[in-house]
């Protein structure tokens, strides 16, 4: 069956595919057609006009970006007429349009500038009675309504990309505005992404704000070191102030055309390191990791600091520790057993194509905003249904998902072991594996983690007609007791039926380090243990209080592999006067001048290619193809793994904390930077307020497993149930517990 | 974006030191310096043609520093930063536009967001070492305020010395006692530049 449409554009003959507008095909065969308020990643806006076009035997204009062409029909993009209309346009766009180019910060780089000199607008034709409108400071963003052109494309990447569905347009002919929907001020994720798309001044970060012209800043492609999402991003560096002369960070900028930012990536980027070079420090580091029994690192690392961490460890015979990644490792073990290849299937495109998701085990829009994202523009482009099953509602995914599996904390195998029974009814297994779906107690899987019959048969129901299905498994199931059963039961779904697999790596290279290091159980042992961004009783790190000082991941160059399985690369933002791991690698006698070339050295058997860094792109095609870096090679692997029988469901009852951060914060890196809001509070319910005994503004301790943290309790209304939110971005919490913890918690009384 | 710029990791520093002997620091590797400076031949030359000028008695040399030629104002020597006249504000808007049209990179400058939400330079120096005096600042600035004023007299010990914001704008008395002069240099505006200007249309 031949599904293209052929049609002729400017008399090329072309062809498309179904779904696309007669826009997308001109943009693929490179033939201009302007536009102001079209953008790749949303529906079209359709509130310029400008990208009118004329269609042989059709009367008037057709608007490019949202019509589909049909068979045969002849277009043409350029003609007296269209020229005269869409002079027209930008005519009334430069209405009263402030002439305050000189100072504002789109200048250079302004959709509106280009265009009205593209067209020649030198004088104003049209008379309109201006307004006063207010600028509206809205936190981390700054609105200038008198800049701002309408175009709505923030309001749609809002409600279809972020899903916040956080601002609004309101209409009132020449006085409209962009308001924050149903609220006084704005109170949303604050990811600015809206900033990023609006092609004029008007939607500006309130801290970039006059600090600099666009044509001063460096661009820096990278890869955002905040989580694995792995977002390609542009640091733009400018000397710091003209009696230094060092350079800093001043904004940073994506390619909003296809991908999008979460808030961290975008505000947090001033988490360099500026410590002072210690040669006597250096000198203490290196007998101290030669002296060493393990290196203890967490995964906010390269691939190339992990490969020579392993080499370290070849060397001189110690331990790595790194329970994050040792956890995820684990995992993808026994995923591996059952599914006989190395990497899960899936991908955030998988997840952007899909038109039915599963998410499980994870508190997904602040544990990986990218996975958030490209749930809600299935949910939004496909009309996906989408399940988030977990024990705490969330509502920032209200206007995404469509149906809320709670279950009860601590039940997830039992919970998953529910759902691959559904989906595998009619797949074609070996009868060990149907006997262990035979055998399942489902009644009391059922009463334990409190998912009902109805509520599976619901999702089953809302699943029928999908095609591509993706299940997302978060880090809850990670460091869960019994999650090597629980990465075997999704294997299973992989493996026998249409779903692909996400699995979220929690750090933004817990992927990589599982990839390269051979990791040791942390025995946590009183010394010579030297900590590499982590704890230990020798401190090597990019954080604050280190022994010897190393540089952020602003200030490398290295590779990650991202959620995507993709080995992307960054480069230097800012430089370090210091030493690196590769020095003190140097001096223990391992021998290697860039810490680069480990790259082409990384392991294929975990799938890397051979391939130089400098060989490594960096950028998005103008069609939106990534060509970023690679994807790992497939590796395939034994399958010796076995189902094991589902074990007793846990009960955690009276006040539970669960270890998860608040919106755009990670980890002591974001902790560090100026801009990110640090709220680090245990919030809860009014009925968890109620069940501990304490009210909102307590001063309270609260003791899990050993440990015993003090923090501040906020009362979140927008939460339900027993069960607190427990930041971990400020180092207080190990993130790589099993994030439900029972807990004690009392009320401080100072005198 | 492509990556080649990354790529290059020399970062042993360009520049490298004059072959200079080290300055002595003996009493009498001083000694013999100061008399191998002084009793060079070139000091009589100097002094001969001094005192053949003196004896010729008809000197027209102007008596500076005492007496200065007048300069004319197109002349483009150390920048000045102009203030509007009726309300006194600095003229600078901090579009940097000077900055980045500066051939020989001696502009630097800080902006910031004022109180009232605008912008407002808050650091703004040139390096008069590099300056080259070319006039481009003066002639980009859209608010005509960066000049050049007549102040020529720059010399300094060493090459790089800069002139800062403060130094060069308007003092607010001499503003008030009308001595801010307007330049005529290029770049400011041709006489009769009202009624080539095209008003805008109101509807009221
Ligand atoms: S910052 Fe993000 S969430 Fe907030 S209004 Fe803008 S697009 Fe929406
Ligand atoms: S704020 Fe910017 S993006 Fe939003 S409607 Fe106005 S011009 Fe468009
Ligand atoms: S923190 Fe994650 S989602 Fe946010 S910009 Fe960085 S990689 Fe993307
Ligand atoms: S006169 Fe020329 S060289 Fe000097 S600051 Fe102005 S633009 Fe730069
Ligand atoms: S060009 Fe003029 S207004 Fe612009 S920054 Fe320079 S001096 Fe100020
Ligand atoms: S791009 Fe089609 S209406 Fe704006």
């Amino acid at each position: 069956m031949n599904n293209l449409i052929n049609f002729k554009i400017d008399g090329i003959s072309v062809e498309a595919k179904k779904g696309e507008t007669i826009l997308t095909v001109a943009r693929r065969h490179d033939i201009y057609i302007p536009t102001m308020c079209y953008i790749s990643k949303t529906t079209p806006c359709a509130s310029c006009r400008m990208c009118v076009v004329e269609a042989k035997g059709v009367e008037g204009f057709v608007l490019s970006c949202n019509t589909p062409p049909t068979q045969g029909i002849e277009i043409t993009t350029n003609t007296a007429e269209l020229e005269k209309e869409r002079t027209n346009i930008m005519k009334l766009y430069d209405v009263n349009h402030p002439l305050e180019c000189g100072v504002c910060d789109k200048s250079g780089e302004c959709d509106l500038q280009n265009k009205t000199l593209e067209f020649g607008v030198s004088s104003q034709n049209f008379t309109a009675r201006d307004q006063s409108r207010k600028i509206e400071d809205w936190g981390l963003i700054s609105y200038d309504p008198s800049l701002c052109i309408l175009c709505e494309k923030c309001v749609h990447v809002c409600n279809e990309v972020i899903g916040d569905d956080a601002i609004d347009v309101k209409f009132g002919g020449y006085s409209s505005t962009i308001i924050p929907k149903n609220a006084d001020t704005l109170d949303c994720t604050f990811c600015g992404e809206c900033i990023a798309v609006c092609p004029v001044g008007a939607l500006i970060s309130s801290d970039f704000k006059y600090s600099a012209n666009a044509w001063e800043l460096t661009s820096i492609p990278a890869t955002c070191a905040h989580c694995s999402a792995g977002c390609p991003l542009e640091y733009e560096t400018k000397y710091s102030g003209i009696d230094n002369g060092s350079e800093s960070i001043f904004r940073v900028k994506n390619n909003f055309e296809f991908t999008s930012l979460c808030g961290a990536g975008r505000f947090g980027f001033d988490f360099d390191n500026h410590a002072p070079k210690s040669e006597n420090a250096f000198t203490n580091a290196v007998t101290a990791v030669k002296g060493a029994k393990a290196i203890r690192f967490s995964s906010m690392i390269t691939n190339e600091e992990a490969h020579t961490l392993e080499l370290l460890k070849e060397k001189l015979g110690i331990k790595l520790f790194n329970e994050d990644a040792r956890k995820f490792q684990d995992f993808m073990n026994s995923y591996s057993s059952i599914s006989g290849k190395k990497h899960h299937s899936g991908s955030l495109d998988a997840i952007k194509q899909a038109d039915a998701v599963i998410v499980i085990g994870s508190r997904i829009s602040t544990d990986n905003p990218g996975v958030r994202y490209a749930i809600t523009t299935a949910r939004k482009h496909n009309g996906a249904k989408i399940v988030y099953a977990h024990p705490i509602e969330d509502t920032l995914l209200k206007n995404t998902a469509t149906q809320f599996l709670k279950y009860e904390v601590g039940t997830e195998e039992g919970v998953l072991a529910l759902i691959a029974d559904a989906i595998l009814k009619e797949a074609d297994l070996s009868d060990r594996e149907r006997a262990f779906f035979n055998d399942l107690d489902l009644g009391y899987l059922a009463a334990e983690s409190n998912i009902g019959d109805e509520e599976i048969a619901l999702m089953m129901k809302s699943f029928a007609r999908a095609k591509n299905k993706v299940l997302v498994v978060g880090n809850d199931l990670m460091a869960h007791e019994r999650s090597r059963n629980i990465a075997k039961l999704s294997a299973m779904i992989e493996k026998y039926s249409p779903f692909s697999l996400v699995v979220i790596p929690s750090e933004v290279n817990t992927l990589g380090v599982s990839l390269i290091n051979s990791l040791d159980v942390d025995e946590e042992m009183a010394d010579n243990v030297v900590g590499y961004n982590e704890k230990g009783n020798f401190v090597i790190s990019s954080l604050e209080f280190a022994n010897l000082s190393i540089p952020s991941l602003n200030q490398q160059e290295g590779t990650f592999v991202s959620i995507d399985n993709r080995v992307l690369p960054t480069n230097v933002a800012l430089s370090f006067d210091g030493y690196t791991l590769n020095d003190i690698a140097l001096a223990c006698g391992v021998k290697t001048k860039n810490t680069v070339e480990y790259t082409k050295m990384l392991s294929s058997a975990s799938g890397f290619k051979n391939r130089e860094f400098d060989s490594l792109e960096n950028f998005l095609s103008p069609y939106g193809d990534d060509n970023r870096g690679y994807l790992l090679d497939e590796v395939t692997c034994a399958m010796n793994g076995e189902l094991e029988e589902i074990g007793d469901l846990p009960e955690f009852n009276g006040t539970v904390i669960y270890h998860s951060n608040p919106v755009l914060q990670f980890n002591a890196y974001t902790n560090k930077t100026k801009q990110l809001e640090k709220d680090n509070t245990l919030k809860g319910s009014a009925q968890f307020a109620a069940a501990a005994r304490i009210s909102d503004g307590d001063k309270i301790e609260i003791s899990f497993g050993s440990r015993v943290i003090q923090r501040e309790f906020k009362l979140d209304n927008s939460l339900k149930g027993t069960v607190a939110l427990n930041p971990t971005f400020d180092n207080r919490v190990d993130a790589s517990r099993y994030r439900f913890e029972k807990s004690k918690i009392v009320r401080v009384i100072h005198e | 974006m492509k990556n080649e710029q990354f790529n290059n990791r020399d970062v042993s520093d360009s520049y490298f030191l004059v072959d200079i002997p080290d300055y002595p620091t003996d009493g009498w590797g001083k000694f013999t310096r100061v008399v191998k400076r002084t009793f060079r031949g070139e000091l009589f030359v100097g002094l001969w043609v001094v005192l053949r000028e003196m004896i010729k008695f008809d000197i027209h040399t102007v008596q500076y520093p005492l007496e200065k030629m007048p300069i004319g104002p197109r002349y483009r020597a150390v920048h000045e930063m102009k203030r509007l006249w009726e309300s006194g504000t600095e003229r600078c808007i901090g579009c940097g536009l000077c900055e980045k049209i500066c051939i020989s990179n001696c502009i630097q400058m800080d902006t910031k967001i004022d109180e009232n939400s605008r912008k407002e330079v808050s650091e703004y120096s040139i390096n008069l070492g590099r300056c080259i005096f070319c006039g481009y600042c003066a002639e980009v600035c859209p608010e005509l305020a960066i000049t050049h004023g007549g102040r020529y007299e720059n010399g300094s010990e060493q090459r790089e010395h800069f002139v800062m914001y403060e130094d060069m704008l308007t003092p607010i008395d001499a503003l008030k006692a009308g001595k801010q002069l307007e330049f005529e240099g290029f770049g400011a505006i041709t006489p009769h530049e009202d009624e080539r200007v095209k008003k805008t249309p109101l509807s009221y």
